[in-house]
């Protein structure tokens, strides 16, 4: 056994003689590490929603909507804006570089759907082809919409799957023909599963068609709801965004210094406006973490100290029977770190399972992530050494006549 | 073994220097039995604790075994308290809430050898003492003579050359003041070097040699 090892365990030995005084650290430390565990989970937890909201949409996804409501990211305050249409898709083709796809959309809510037997109020959208690569929404079964879908306003549809289930259950909808509005449309596919949107919307109850044949045959819609672009180099997305909004504001006749009347939103945007609804618990919780562990640090000192001189006796007949300095200092500092991480460990204990109840109670996204143990048994071990180097220090240059004195 | 010259010590508390020791010398010989006598206030524990190397004289010399003790820094100092010497107080100075059996082996924590089998080496010197059936049993709750005699076996596990004891039996019935004393004598036959400091006469007759401090100087 090295002499190391023997120093350690009197601090163990010593620690579990004073169990009062070690739970009262603990307790300090742990209220602190909770704070930080959850602090680490939720942040996780916004972390990885933002993240699946960006990849479900696409890191390279560019949308331009009507009306200037950039802040608000609320799209239905801008419904009656009407600035795009059809023509701003071309210019933009034409002009603007960095791009792969682009489609422009048209939708309208609870619209009358007859199939089978059955009867339904759904969502139908006008899209271009090139729209299911740019939403990654495209055909679970059958085919999307094709080049002459557009050119001839075919009366063909795509359906998503709650639509599949509210008009022909479990049955095979493709060939089957269904009343949009009394006009009728064959099914030439259905849609994958995309299940409830950030939003809170249904992203299955809805019903694709080629955007000629909604103008044409439906609606007469002039303007768009949104145009959807897939940049090429993701790098480049700033310039993109830039381009686009010189070409509509040439169309567009604006003056400079006149606001835009379309919005333009970036994946970019999306991560600011999801960190933003935490952004302020996260705060709340980063002053809490900051404030309780310095007071758990304080306490250790103040403990320690406290302990120093009530066992004066102890660390003279230590010193007395061999010790040097420095093991009492290391019998000190190892007592103090093994107080410490058990207050890690409780705390993150705790602090686990305050974020799965923060969750739970839909306060905020978290993630039960190994990150904030690691973090706890860092920050552990940091307090430790900053917070008992004084009191052991002190420990270890008592002179040990004056100790057994004592 | 022990060679001491004209150690003087003072102690300055409040700027008023007070000797306590004025030139004393010694000389103590490997296997040697000697008692330090006088009265309290005479300065026999601080010469105890200069031989221990718990305290530094004021002035004079200090060779132990060939080493100039007084040119040694404080780790060296430890390692030569935990190497050479076996303390025994006059308070016991074991450590409460420790059994008896740890509070033994304390001294092998500090060794730079530490030896196998510390547990049975420490349950021999208990048994030596008497005291196999309580070596479980905390510090507290043991009689003063009982802890007496666990620190005499924490005196004597690191196998030390000096016993130094300091008014062993001054919290002790006359009972157990015997049994201590009857120790010590065996330690002595072994061939162990045995300082004891003692105000009584009782004690210190069972040494082969009493030096007697009076007034900070030893007397004859």
């Amino acid at each position: 056994m090295t002499r190391i090892v023997r120093i350690a365990r009197e601090s163990f030995r010593m620690a579990r003689n004073n169990r009062l005084r070690a739970f009262i650290m603990i307790l300090g430390i742990a209220v602190g590490v909770t704070s930080l565990t959850m602090i680490i989970c939720v942040s996780q937890g916004v972390y990885k929603e933002v993240m699946d909201t960006v990849n479900r949409q696409g890191p390279d996804l560019l949308q331009v909507r009507p009306g200037s409501d950039k802040h608000t990211g609320l799209p239905s305050g801008s419904r009656e804006v009407v600035s795009l249409i059809e023509e701003d898709v071309d210019a933009i083709r034409q002009h603007v570089g960095n791009i792969v796809a682009i489609s422009p959309v048209k939708d309208r809510k609870e619209i009358e759907v007859k199939g089978g037997d059955n009867f339904t109020l759904t969502r139908v959208f006008g899209v271009a082809p090139m729209w299911d690569q740019i939403r990654d929404f495209g055909p679970h079964r059958g085919t999307f919409i094709s080049e002459e879908d557009v050119s001839f306003a075919a009366r063909v549809c795509l359906i998503g799957q709650t639509v599949k289930k509210n008009l022909f259950g479990e049955a095979d909808p493709i060939g089957q023909t269904i009343q949009i509005k009394d006009v009728p449309f064959t099914v030439k596919g259905e849609l994958v599963w995309k299940g409830i949107s950030s939003a809170g919307r249904d992203r299955d109850d809805r019903i694709i068609i080629p955007i000629t044949t909604y103008t044409k045959r439906l609606f007469r819609d002039v303007h768009l709801t949104q145009i959807v672009i897939t940049v090429e180099d993701i790098d480049y997305l700033n310039k993109t965004v830039e381009d686009v909004s010189a070409v509509l504001r040439e169309r567009h006749k604006l003056a400079p210094g006149e606001p835009d009347d379309f919005a333009m939103r970036t994946p970019q945007d999306l991560i600011d406006m999801a960190y933003g609804a935490s952004r302020s618990l996260i705060n709340l919780l980063t002053g809490i973490v900051g404030i309780s562990l310095l007071v758990a640090g304080i306490v250790i000192t103040n403990i320690m100290l406290a302990s120093v001189s009530a066992r004066k006796g102890e660390i003279g007949i230590r010193r007395a029977l061999g010790a040097r300095k420095n093991d009492i200092l290391q019998q000190f500092m190892i007592e103090c770190l093994f107080i410490s991480l058990m207050g890690g460990v409780l705390g993150t204990i705790l602090g686990y399972v305050g974020s799965i109840i923060l969750s739970s109670m839909n306060v905020a996204a978290s993630n039960v992530t190994p990150l904030a143990f690691v973090a706890a048994i860092i920050t552990c071990s940091l307090i430790a050494v900053i917070f008992c180097i004084y009191p052991a220090k002190k420990a270890a240059n008592q002179n040990p006549l004056d100790t057994l004195r004592a | 073994m022990i060679e001491i010259r004209d150690i003087e010590k003072t102690y300055t508390k409040a700027s008023v220097a007070t000797r306590v020791l004025h030139g004393i010398t010694i000389s103590v010989q490997r296997g040697e039995y000697v008692a330090i006598m006088g009265s309290s206030g005479t300065g026999k524990s601080t010469l105890m604790n200069i031989i221990g190397c718990l305290d530094k004289p004021t002035k004079g010399q200090y060779v132990l075994d060939g080493v100039d003790v007084l040119k040694l820094d404080d780790d060296a100092l430890s390692a030569l308290r935990n190497k050479k010497f076996g303390f025994v107080f006059q308070q016991f100075f074991l450590l409460e809430r420790t059994t008896a059996l740890e509070n033994v082996l304390l001294p092998l924590i500090y060794t730079d050898k530490y030896p196998t089998g510390a547990i049975q080496l420490a349950d021999k010197f208990l048994a030596n003492v008497g005291l196999e059936d309580r070596r479980e049993y905390f510090a507290n709750e043991l009689s003063g003579g009982q802890q007496q005699r666990v620190a005499i076996a924490r005196a004597l596990i690191n196998n030390p050359d000096v016993i130094l004891a300091d008014e062993p039996t001054g919290n002790l019935d006359s009972q157990s003041t015997a049994e201590i004393l009857e120790i010590f004598n065996r330690l002595h036959k072994e061939g162990r070097t045995i300082i004891v400091v003692t105000h009584d006469q009782a004690v210190a007759e069972h040494a082969q040699r009493i030096l007697e401090l009076k007034d900070g100087q030893i007397k004859g």
